[in-house]
């Protein structure tokens, strides 16, 4: 089967294809799902390089479930999210002081609002205030900001009821506003 | 504007511009990822080890093979300790048959002669 064609597979069809033997379904899983935990993980922890060690663990271990994974059951990215999240944890947990690569670039106030920061740096000063978030208010804003999952598949990879979860999106949301507002001009978003 | 509404607006332009820049997975880590697939499923789809063969059967293991195996060959040994425990110490009946006085007669008849019964005696 030709690798488009393995575009309408589910991932966890596409799991089973690679327990029997496919080559091409785990290379069609490869291709879906890498930059999504990639991403996570960056988000996560700040840090590209230990972002494709996890994701590349991550992996690892979905390829070690396949031949036990039961299809219909869960979904695969839940599942995968759910590792990602654990190995995540555990970095943070070793190298707690700064694990972002851009938290310690400091900005230059002589800017100010003439410079306005946009793209990279919005996204920059986003990256730099989810990593000042408690690590599961970061988890579920990535989860649903970036990753653009729903809150009752977040709550089923948080282990949350929906209801904590939105709890924790309207706090890391507070939290997010209040950390970039002294940096509105420099995003800009100047008050208009 | 609210400021609110700023806020908002400022911290969805966030997202959306992080979500427009996601980080692209390097051919090396695909082909690291892709390698564990290979690997993994090497591992888990190895072939089973060669099954040994039967060793030879001697020929008193196929004799037995050939009465039926060994519960046959139960039966057979029972039987044959029955034998010779009878033969040893017969049991009271067979031992009156086994000796009696009686000598077994040798009859030499006579061509024509019979042992007719005469009709209505039994």
């Amino acid at each position: 089967m030709p690798l488009d064609a393995m575009s309408d597979i589910s991932d966890d069809a596409l799991l089973v294809l690679f327990a029997n033997g496919d080559r091409l379904a785990a290379r069609a899983l490869t291709l879906r799902l890498t930059p999504r935990v990639l991403n996570h993980a960056y988000r996560m922890l700040g840090n590209a390089a230990e972002a494709e060690d996890v994701a590349q663990e991550a992996m690892l271990r979905l390829w070690k479930i396949a031949p036990d994974w039961r299809q219909g059951e869960a979904l695969v990215t839940t599942w995968l999210y759910r590792v990602v999240a654990n190995l995540c944890t555990d970095r943070l947990r070793q190298a707690r002081p700064v694990t972002l690569e851009a938290t310690a670039e400091p900005v230059d106030p002589a800017q100010g609002p003439v410079a306005r920061l946009q793209g990279a740096d919005q996204e920059k000063a986003l990256q730099q205030a989810l990593a000042r978030l408690p690590d599961r208010q970061r988890q579920a804003i990535v989860l649903r900001h970036m990753d653009d999952l729903g809150n009752p598949q977040i709550a089923e990879i948080m282990g949350l009821s929906v209801e904590a979860v939105e709890s924790l999106l309207a706090r890391g949301k507070r939290a997010l506003s209040a950390d970039l507002i002294d940096r509105r001009e420099e995003l800009g978003f100047a008050d208009e | 504007m609210s400021r609110d509404q700023d806020d908002i607006r400022a911290l969805d332009a966030c997202f959306e511009a992080a979500r427009a820049a996601p980080l692209e997975p390097s051919p090396e880590l695909l082909a690291r990822v892709l390698a564990d697939a290979d690997a993994e499923y090497a591992r888990t789809a190895m072939p089973p080890a060669r099954v040994q063969p039967l060793p030879r059967a001697g020929r008193l293991r196929q004799a037995i093979r050939t009465l039926g195996g060994w519960p046959a060959m139960g039966g057979l040994a029972a039987a044959t300790v029955a034998g010779i425990w009878i033969g040893l110490s017969p049991p009271e009946g067979v031992q009156a048959y086994l000796s009696q006085p009686d000598a077994a007669y040798i009859v030499d008849l006579p061509p024509g002669v019979g042992f007719d019964l005469t009709e209505g005696t039994l």
